[in-house]
């Protein structure tokens, strides 16, 4: 019995897991996601989005985003901004350079009960300051 | 003290950069990434509000108007559902047109909801039109 044992314990190896390139792996999906992350701009909005099946993903890199809460307020780039007009200059500053259509695009986040005098100048703030807009909406399947 | 210091400078005479540390760091960071990105990828429409001068009222009566009060919808003064909308405006095969055919009004009262609003805009861009909104002048 006592022999036995003794053979049992002589045939433990240790395992050797190999680790040496965990750090190369590691670093390999930290670019990765650097590249691939993209960070919230807005913070949490107190809003309700409209809900479509029209909607898909936006094609183009997006210049700005401008969004209006349940209460009104305007934010550009997650900032808040206190009228029309200054969302107007601030697009006009981001598309200023573009050298096309595809760079000019604004992304629109809107609660879905605002009044049409309270969301439609900041529309028209947006296309008078050269933005495209993409306004967002949640996705419905009528699957 | 001293004697301590001079065995750790002893230790790092040799010129070795110490990365015993490396994966560490680089799993701290991936764990930052991993709770600082975001995964959710946002939807949207694309409407181009062209901006320009003031057309002219003649010009404006041939152009197709849709009319939103409240919740209801009138295309050239006719009550529409959404549905009826998008068949309407895909019965006048805008994207084959040219640019200035293209242009749907839309006008809407103070108290029509974005939501509305919204899918006026998405049946327009989605039938290939593009939106002229109309200023009521005071």
């Amino acid at each position: 019995m006592s022999r036995r044992r003794g053979n049992s314990k002589r045939k433990r190896r240790p395992v050797l897991i190999p680790i040496a390139s965990m750090g190369d792996i590691v670093f390999m999906l930290i670019i990765f996601f650097i590249l691939a992350s993209e960070f919230k701009h807005d913070r949490k909005l107190d809003l309700e989005l409209t809900q479509s099946d029209q909607v898909k993903e936006p094609q183009f890199p997006i210049a700005a985003r401008v969004a209006m809460d349940a209460q009104g307020l305007v934010y550009f780039n997650g900032d808040p901004v206190d009228s029309a007009k200054a969302v107007e200059y601030a697009v006009r500053a981001k598309v200023l350079n573009a050298q096309s259509d595809e760079q000019r695009r604004v992304e629109f986040t809107c609660d879905r009960f605002l009044r049409k005098d309270q969301f439609e100048p900041v529309l028209k703030a947006i296309a008078e300051g050269g933005g495209i807009i993409e306004a967002v909406a949640k996705e419905i399947n009528n699957d | 003290m001293f004697k301590h210091r001079k065995r750790q400078a002893r230790k790092h005479r040799s010129g070795a950069i110490p990365t015993d540390a490396f994966a560490d760091i680089a799993f701290l960071m991936i764990i930052y990434f991993l709770v600082a990105t975001t995964l959710v990828k946002t939807k949207s429409i694309t409407a181009d509000l062209p901006t320009g001068q003031k057309q002219a009222d003649a010009q404006i009566q041939e152009t197709p108007t849709l009319t939103l009060r409240e919740e209801a919808m009138y295309f050239n003064d006719n009550l529409v559902t959404i549905e009826g909308l998008n068949a309407r405006l895909a019965a006048l095969e805008l994207a084959d047109q040219q640019p200035e055919k293209r242009i749907i009004l839309l006008e809407a009262s103070d108290a029509t909801t974005y939501d509305n609003y919204f899918h006026a805009l998405a049946a327009i861009s989605a039938n290939g039109g593009v939106v002229a909104l109309v200023e009521e002048e005071e």
